[in-house]
């Protein structure tokens, strides 16, 4: 981690104070969390710090990021993340995003491709496959979706355990309120990604039992200039399960050296 | 005192295997409904009703239903219909629906229909109950649980000024929107049938129900935690200028009579598989409670309120037979034995309106008709004279 960068406080946007984590120089790259809250910097963000500026807010509702009350999903909060960038002043950035945090980031790209320097979709959210449905990470239950999605990563269960009972309770609220219905998904996007003109990397765990790959394969088929990467033996979380696979494709990606 | 009678209407064809067996081993909203033996619950259906009729004749003052979606342990999935055919088949008692869950409404207009409908055709027995549902319910009908308790203050709001607003009007809500509210059919009763709010003690809708002026039902709670829960709802009475009486205020239990009490506590064990369903085995708490349905903002609000904590800790439900029998949150006995426990439970809850739970879970009809016919006979009369000795009139006799 760049120690000298590093910075943590509140940014105010639309009357919200929103919690971001910063840290590293250059180019800008936004990063988008999903639904287990904000776990700072894991490893494969880390590494981007070293020769990129990540900027890592916590989403209006969860954390301590407050949430404007007339903010319920997630077009909404591409929409409050664009207001973000305009806020920190960023005119363009790599946006990179998981399940939850890639489908924000794949609207945000839809709403204003320009914004984009590059777009980094992983196991996402957003988009319903063809074959075989997203998991019902509300009916699974905690338990039942931790299982499903983190397999045996101790890395992130004890990143996700060390979190207050309180605010995790308070994500899986909003995450409800954001996800519930039209299940983790937004039926107009798939119409929109030819949309998108930034370079997109589209990364899948084989293995993923959160959302079928063949989701990833839709979303490579309707954007235009897009790279799938299948990573063999991962599932739902690639870039933490292999992040000896995945780090090198966001550096070749981003443009940054490897 | 205002009597009234409930069962559930379980469906309990089935075993503890067969709830074992099935997905994360949950009696609601998942348990296949390949064990619903259609045969078999077109026979239930029939004999419930036949139950509240007789309901009429032994006395009873309201005859009570209530509303549950994907569970054996209650066959009122469509209460209105069932309240719809007890309008017209019985003559004098209310019909007293507590409640039609609101936020899983799509269109409250609709809801206010049936409920003028019912009314109409009861010739003005309507008493209308509203609840939030458990989160079951939100499941079951894919409602957002986050937005459970706006929709259900919003749909009453609507609901309410449909029956008592000239329309046509329009309604520009947040969850729900209209452009030409004028349904043709209004209630009878004016200005619209009595709202009664059914509950488990939750300090938010007790104080909704107090600031409305509605008679809170406590269902089959802990004496104890009725009395705190009354100030609650005496204070939010106070707060808008009147003091709550028992005519404000419900009781839900299950009170089984038999000849002897030997008969009443065997009959009365298959209480023990009603509404946590055959063999009671424990449901994924995120059922009954899903992300959202109780807020976060709420339960700070609410945490320098303190009540009690219930003695029997899981309720009813997880806590043993003889125990709950012991607490006297179950009642079963002799005619004699049931009204002298009557009378220990209303001289401390006190409430103006009296839910007798008769049977629920795998008690039989002929052991329900048995008791009912024991409650006409002998509990009825007596509960009335307790009525008036304790001093607990009913909200029809004394306005809330």
């Amino acid at each position: 981690m760049t120690e000298s960068n590093n910075s943590e406080n509140y940014v105010e946007v639309a009357g919200a104070k929103i919690h971001l984590l910063k840290s590293g120089s250059g180019t800008a790259i936004l990063s988008l969390h999903s639904i287990e809250g904000n776990l700072g910097w894991l490893p494969y963000l880390d590494a981007l710090t070293q020769s990129a500026c990540v900027y890592a807010p916590t989403h209006p509702g969860y954390g301590s990021s407050e949430r404007p009350e007339w903010l319920e999903s997630i077009s909404d909060l591409a929409r409050f993340y664009l207001w973000m960038l305009q806020e920190l002043g960023l005119d363009k950035v790599h946006l990179i995003g998981g399940f939850m945090g890639g489908w924000i980031a794949a609207e945000m790209a839809v709403m204003c491709p320009q914004a984009l320097h590059s777009l980094t979709l992983i196991g996402t959210a957003g988009v319903r496959p063809d074959e075989g449905e997203i998991a019902d990470i509300f009916l699974l239950g905690e338990e039942g979706t931790t299982e499903l999605a983190i397999g045996d990563s101790d890395l992130l269960k004890s990143a996700v355990e060390a979190e207050d009972a309180i605010v995790r309770i308070r994500g899986r609220e909003m995450t409800t309120r954001l996800c519930w219905k039209p299940y983790m998904h937004d039926p107009s996007l798939i119409h929109l990604l030819p949309r998108v003109e930034a370079p997109t990397l589209v990364v899948w765990g084989e293995n993923d039992r959160i959302v079928p790959v063949s989701a990833g394969k839709r979303i490579a088929e309707a954007v235009p200039n897009v790279r799938l990467e299948v990573i063999a033996g991962a599932g739902h979380l690639p870039h933490i399960e292999k992040p000896q696979e995945v780090i090198p494709l966001l550096h070749q990606h981003v443009g940054l050296p490897r | 005192m205002f009597l009234m009678r409930f069962t559930e209407r379980a469906y309990y064809h089935y075993t503890e295997e067969d709830v074992r067996n099935s997905y994360r081993s949950a009696v609601r909203l998942t348990f296949p409904n390949s064990y619903f033996d259609t045969a078999k619950a077109s026979h239930m259906y029939n004999y419930y009703l036949d139950e509240y009729e007789y309901c009429e004749e032994v006395g009873f003052d309201g005859l009570m239903l209530n509303e549950h979606h994907n569970t054996p342990t209650c066959m009122g999935a469509a209460m209105n219909l069932e309240a719809a055919i007890l309008a017209r088949t019985t003559k004098k008692p209310k019909i007293v629906l507590l409640g039609n869950p609101l936020p899983i409404q799509e269109n409250p207009i609709r809801m206010a229909e049936e409920l003028a409908e019912i009314d109409l055709i009861s010739q003005g027995r309507l008493v209308s109950g509203f609840v939030r549902g458990t989160g079951v319910e939100s499941w079951a009908t894919n409602t957002n649980p986050v937005h459970n308790r706006d929709r259900f203050q919003e749909a009453h709001d609507l609901i309410v000024k449909t029956w008592t607003t000239p329309g046509p009007f329009r309604w520009d809500g947040k969850h729900y929107e209209f452009r030409v509210v004028n349904p043709f059919v209004r209630p009878l009763q004016e200005p619209h049938p009595p709202v009664w709010v059914p509950g488990s003690a939750s300090p938010e809708t007790m104080m909704w129900a107090a600031q409305r002026h509605y008679p809170y039902v406590f269902l089959e709670a802990d004496p104890d935690v009725v009395g705190d829960a009354k100030r609650i709802y005496a204070d939010a009475a106070n707060e808008v200028g009147y003091e709550p009486g028992p005519q404000n205020f419900g009781y839900l239990f299950r009170v089984h009579v038999q000849d002897t009490d030997e008969k009443a506590y065997e009959v009365g064990k298959g209480f023990l598989s009603g509404n946590a369903g055959v063999g009671r085995v424990p449901m994924p708490p995120e059922y009954m409670n899903p992300p959202g349905y109780s807020s976060i903002e709420g339960r700070r609000r609410l945490a320098n309120i303190n009540l009690r904590p219930d003695r029997l800790v899981g309720g009813v439900d997880s806590a043993g037979y003889d125990r709950v029998v012991q607490l006297n949150r179950i009642v079963v006995g002799n005619p004699d034995t049931v009204i002298k426990k009557l009378r220990e439970v209303l001289s401390v809850v006190r409430p103006g309106i009296l839910a007798v739970w008769t049977n629920d879970g795998s008690i039989s009809h002929e052991d329900t008709m048995r008791c009912l016919r024991l409650m006409k006979d002998e509990v009825l009369p007596a509960l009335r004279e307790l009525g008036k000795e304790l001093e607990l009139p009913g909200p029809f006799e004394v306005d809330p």
